[in-house]
């Protein structure tokens, strides 16, 4: 079959790179939002399940390949050998889109999986404790996975890493148009189902936790139930996200930071709105396209600056992040009164 | 062979004197602004490049540098307290807010930080990733000089503090302000500015342990963050009820990080030893989920009371 090969300007190799990313993003912040937006846990240790799905992906794509494919491994291990039979892999997701989203669905379904495992062992203290008190026990939930993805290398080969095979090697050259608009469908997908949830009566059982915790269980609402459902909620979503994260990017290691996964969601949600769905996409969206303003404009700036432009963004994101919690708390879009799942028009009147 | 050289005693009691000195503030700043402040971090990384910048630029002795640091980065707090903090106190925020605000700044800080490590590379050609100021220390009985001074500073400065809180005027306002703030504005104590004594106590005494740091390990942009953790696990083990019992966590830590991970490596096998980090993480959240008010809030103490 005749391969189409399009010539893509940078700049729109550029825009489908923020994209995707603003994807991944998206689904992972999803996850975010239900439980810190929408539920009011402090979640400091998102970073856990993110590097719960990289890693399951970093663990699983090539072996699930080689199953899937029935790729002989010649007895190589999957650390050794990685690059080997990874590229085998390659060759067969080239061969046939079909393999390549039937390797993505494994990857993000057992991802989904893991998450949910993640989610349930990070609600143990949620359900107990203060919501500072948690928030700390969470941040050092957070980063203990990375402990044992440098310690452990049988799990990703320790610090150096592995990659995975590309499930969107069939594309060839088109590669980066459909890895993203891929993400960009997975993303929607996660938008319109937190948007359901937050309308279902266990949305709205959520924000009355987080509104006022004591009124909520006065009118028989379970608690550590309804916080549980929220933490495997967004563990799933985050894990999803991250295990995306490395299927995009082509490799994994135990590098995953409380900073990138944790912070700068935060931070996202904050900017568009914590609590609002609409909110989050916009917060993700502004975030990437200010950041990768500084980006592209960097080569500009890197000869007049004697340092990294990398630290010009720590310094105006912080700044920024400041300035919208004292002046603008509610964030850029507002979290509004939302109308029930299913209900009629008239009824809300 | 002993199971611990005793210069392993050493290694765990510089440690602990320098947990310690960032986990009392880590406490008393959580009594105070009712905050755990995360920008702790980025006071103890500032702290180590004022002695640094200072060592590099002076040909200084490194210790020469501990009050200007604590000065320094205790004066850098009160900007992150007056600036940010206070509107947000007053626009009574939630404690999630608090803490982003504080992490917000942790960040602007590392990105100040960053700049001015890369900029001494590039315009000064002074190497500022992974420095190490040890080959200016002493060397006293075998025994480094910063063990000394390390263990020195921090008995100081608990003896220090606790005449501060227990005998002082200042001392009685600031228990006051950590029991209840609008009875202890009703009565008169300016909470502002005894919340921003408190500010500046609690990071310029992490601005010691920061300028100490190099003298010990190898310091980095990254070095208050690969710490921040076991800050708070000292301040969690020590409990939130008193302000001393930081030094008895930061001891704790120590022991079980360092002299913990040394027996177990020689006894169960070396594979144990990357595992270290996860020390603080299991205890902090172990002593959380089983006695979240620590060993100070420990109903044996009553009884010296």
């Amino acid at each position: 079959m005749e391969k189409v090969q399009m010539n893509f300007e940078p700049i729109i190799l550029f825009a489908l790179e923020v994209l995707a990313y603003v994807s991944i993003y998206l689904i992972v912040n999803e996850g975010l939002n239900i439980q810190l937006g929408v539920t009011g846990i402090t979640q400091f240790g998102l970073v856990f399940a993110v590097s719960g799905g990289a890693f399951t992906a970093g663990y699983l794509a090539t072996r699930a390949g080689v199953w899937m494919f029935h790729i002989n491994t010649g007895g190589l291990d999957f650390i050794n050998g990685n690059i080997i039979l990874t590229t085998e892999v390659n060759s067969m997701t080239k061969a046939q889109p079909l393999n390549g989203f039937a390797l993505l669905l494994i990857v993000i379904i057992v991802a989904g999986i893991v998450g949910a495992l993640l989610g349930i062992i990070s609600s143990v203290p949620a359900i107990n404790l203060r919501s500072d008190y948690l928030g700390i026990t969470l941040l050092a939930f957070g980063e203990i996975l990375n402990v044992f993805g440098t310690a452990y290398t049988p799990l990703i080969g320790g610090p150096p890493g592995v990659i995975v095979p590309d499930v969107w090697a069939w594309a060839g050259g088109n590669r980066f148009v459909a890895s993203t608009f891929t993400l960009v469908a997975l993303a929607g997908m996660a938008y319109l189902y937190i948007e359901y949830v937050i309308r279902s009566p266990l949305g709205r059982t959520m924000r009355a936790i987080r509104d006022n915790e004591a009124a909520a269980q006065s009118l028989g609402k379970n608690l550590p139930r309804c916080r549980l459902e929220a933490i495997v909620i967004g563990s799933v979503l985050a894990s999803i996200g991250g295990a995306l994260f490395v299927l995009y990017a082509g490799s994994v290691t135990p590098t995953l930071t409380r900073y990138t996964w944790t912070f700068i969601p935060w931070l996202m949600l904050l900017l568009g709105g914590l609590g609002s769905n609409v909110g989050t996409l916009v917060g993700t969206a502004t975030w990437f396209t200010l950041y990768d303003l500084i980006l592209y404009y960097k080569f500009y700036l890197q000869n007049i600056l004697p340092f990294d432009v990398v630290w010009l963004n720590y310094i105006l994101l912080g700044i920024i992040v400041m300035l919208i919690l004292i002046f603008r708390p509610q964030g850029l879009i507002p979290e509004k009164p939302l109308r029930a799942a299913g209900a009629a028009k008239s009824s809300t009147q | 062979m002993a199971l611990i050289e005793p210069f392993t005693i050493a290694e765990t009691l510089i440690y602990a004197s320098l947990l310690s000195l960032m986990g009392v503030g880590v406490t008393l700043l959580y009594k105070t602004s009712k905050v755990p402040n995360f920008a702790h971090a980025s006071f103890v990384t500032l702290g180590g490049y004022v002695n640094f910048s200072l060592v590099s630029a002076f040909g200084w002795n490194p210790y020469l540098g501990l009050p200007i640091a604590f000065v320094l980065v205790g004066g850098e707090s009160l900007l992150l307290f007056f600036l940010v903090l206070e509107p947000l106190r007053k626009a009574k925020c939630s404690v999630a807010f608090l803490m982003i605000a504080t992490l917000a700044w942790h960040i602007a800080m590392l990105g100040f930080l960053g700049a001015y490590a890369d900029s001494l590379e590039t315009l000064l050609r002074i190497p500022s990733r992974n420095v190490i100021l040890s080959r200016l220390d002493f060397t006293l009985a075998g025994l480094p000089g910063i063990f000394y001074v390390s263990v020195t500073v921090t008995v100081v400065a608990a003896v220090a503090l606790y005449f501060v809180i227990e005998r002082t005027n200042i001392g009685i306002a600031l228990r006051a302000c950590m029991e209840n703030q609008n009875l202890a504005a009703a009565v008169g104590i300016n909470t502002t500015r005894m919340l921003g004594i408190a500010w500046f106590l609690a990071a310029g005494l992490a601005g010691v342990a920061g300028a100490l740091l190099p003298l010990w390990t190898q310091l980095s942009t990254g070095s208050g963050d690969t710490l921040i953790a076991a800050m708070f696990c000292v301040s969690i083990l020590g409990g939130l009820e008193t302000l001393y019992g930081a030094f008895a966590g930061g001891l704790i830590l120590a022991f079980a990080q360092i002299v913990g991970t040394t027996i177990l490596a020689k006894t169960v096998g070396l594979w144990i030893t990357p595992y270290q980090p996860v020390v603080p993480l299991l205890l902090m959240a172990i002593v959380l989920m089983t006695n979240p008010k620590g060993i100070g809030g420990m109903k044996v103490w009553r009884r010296f009371k």
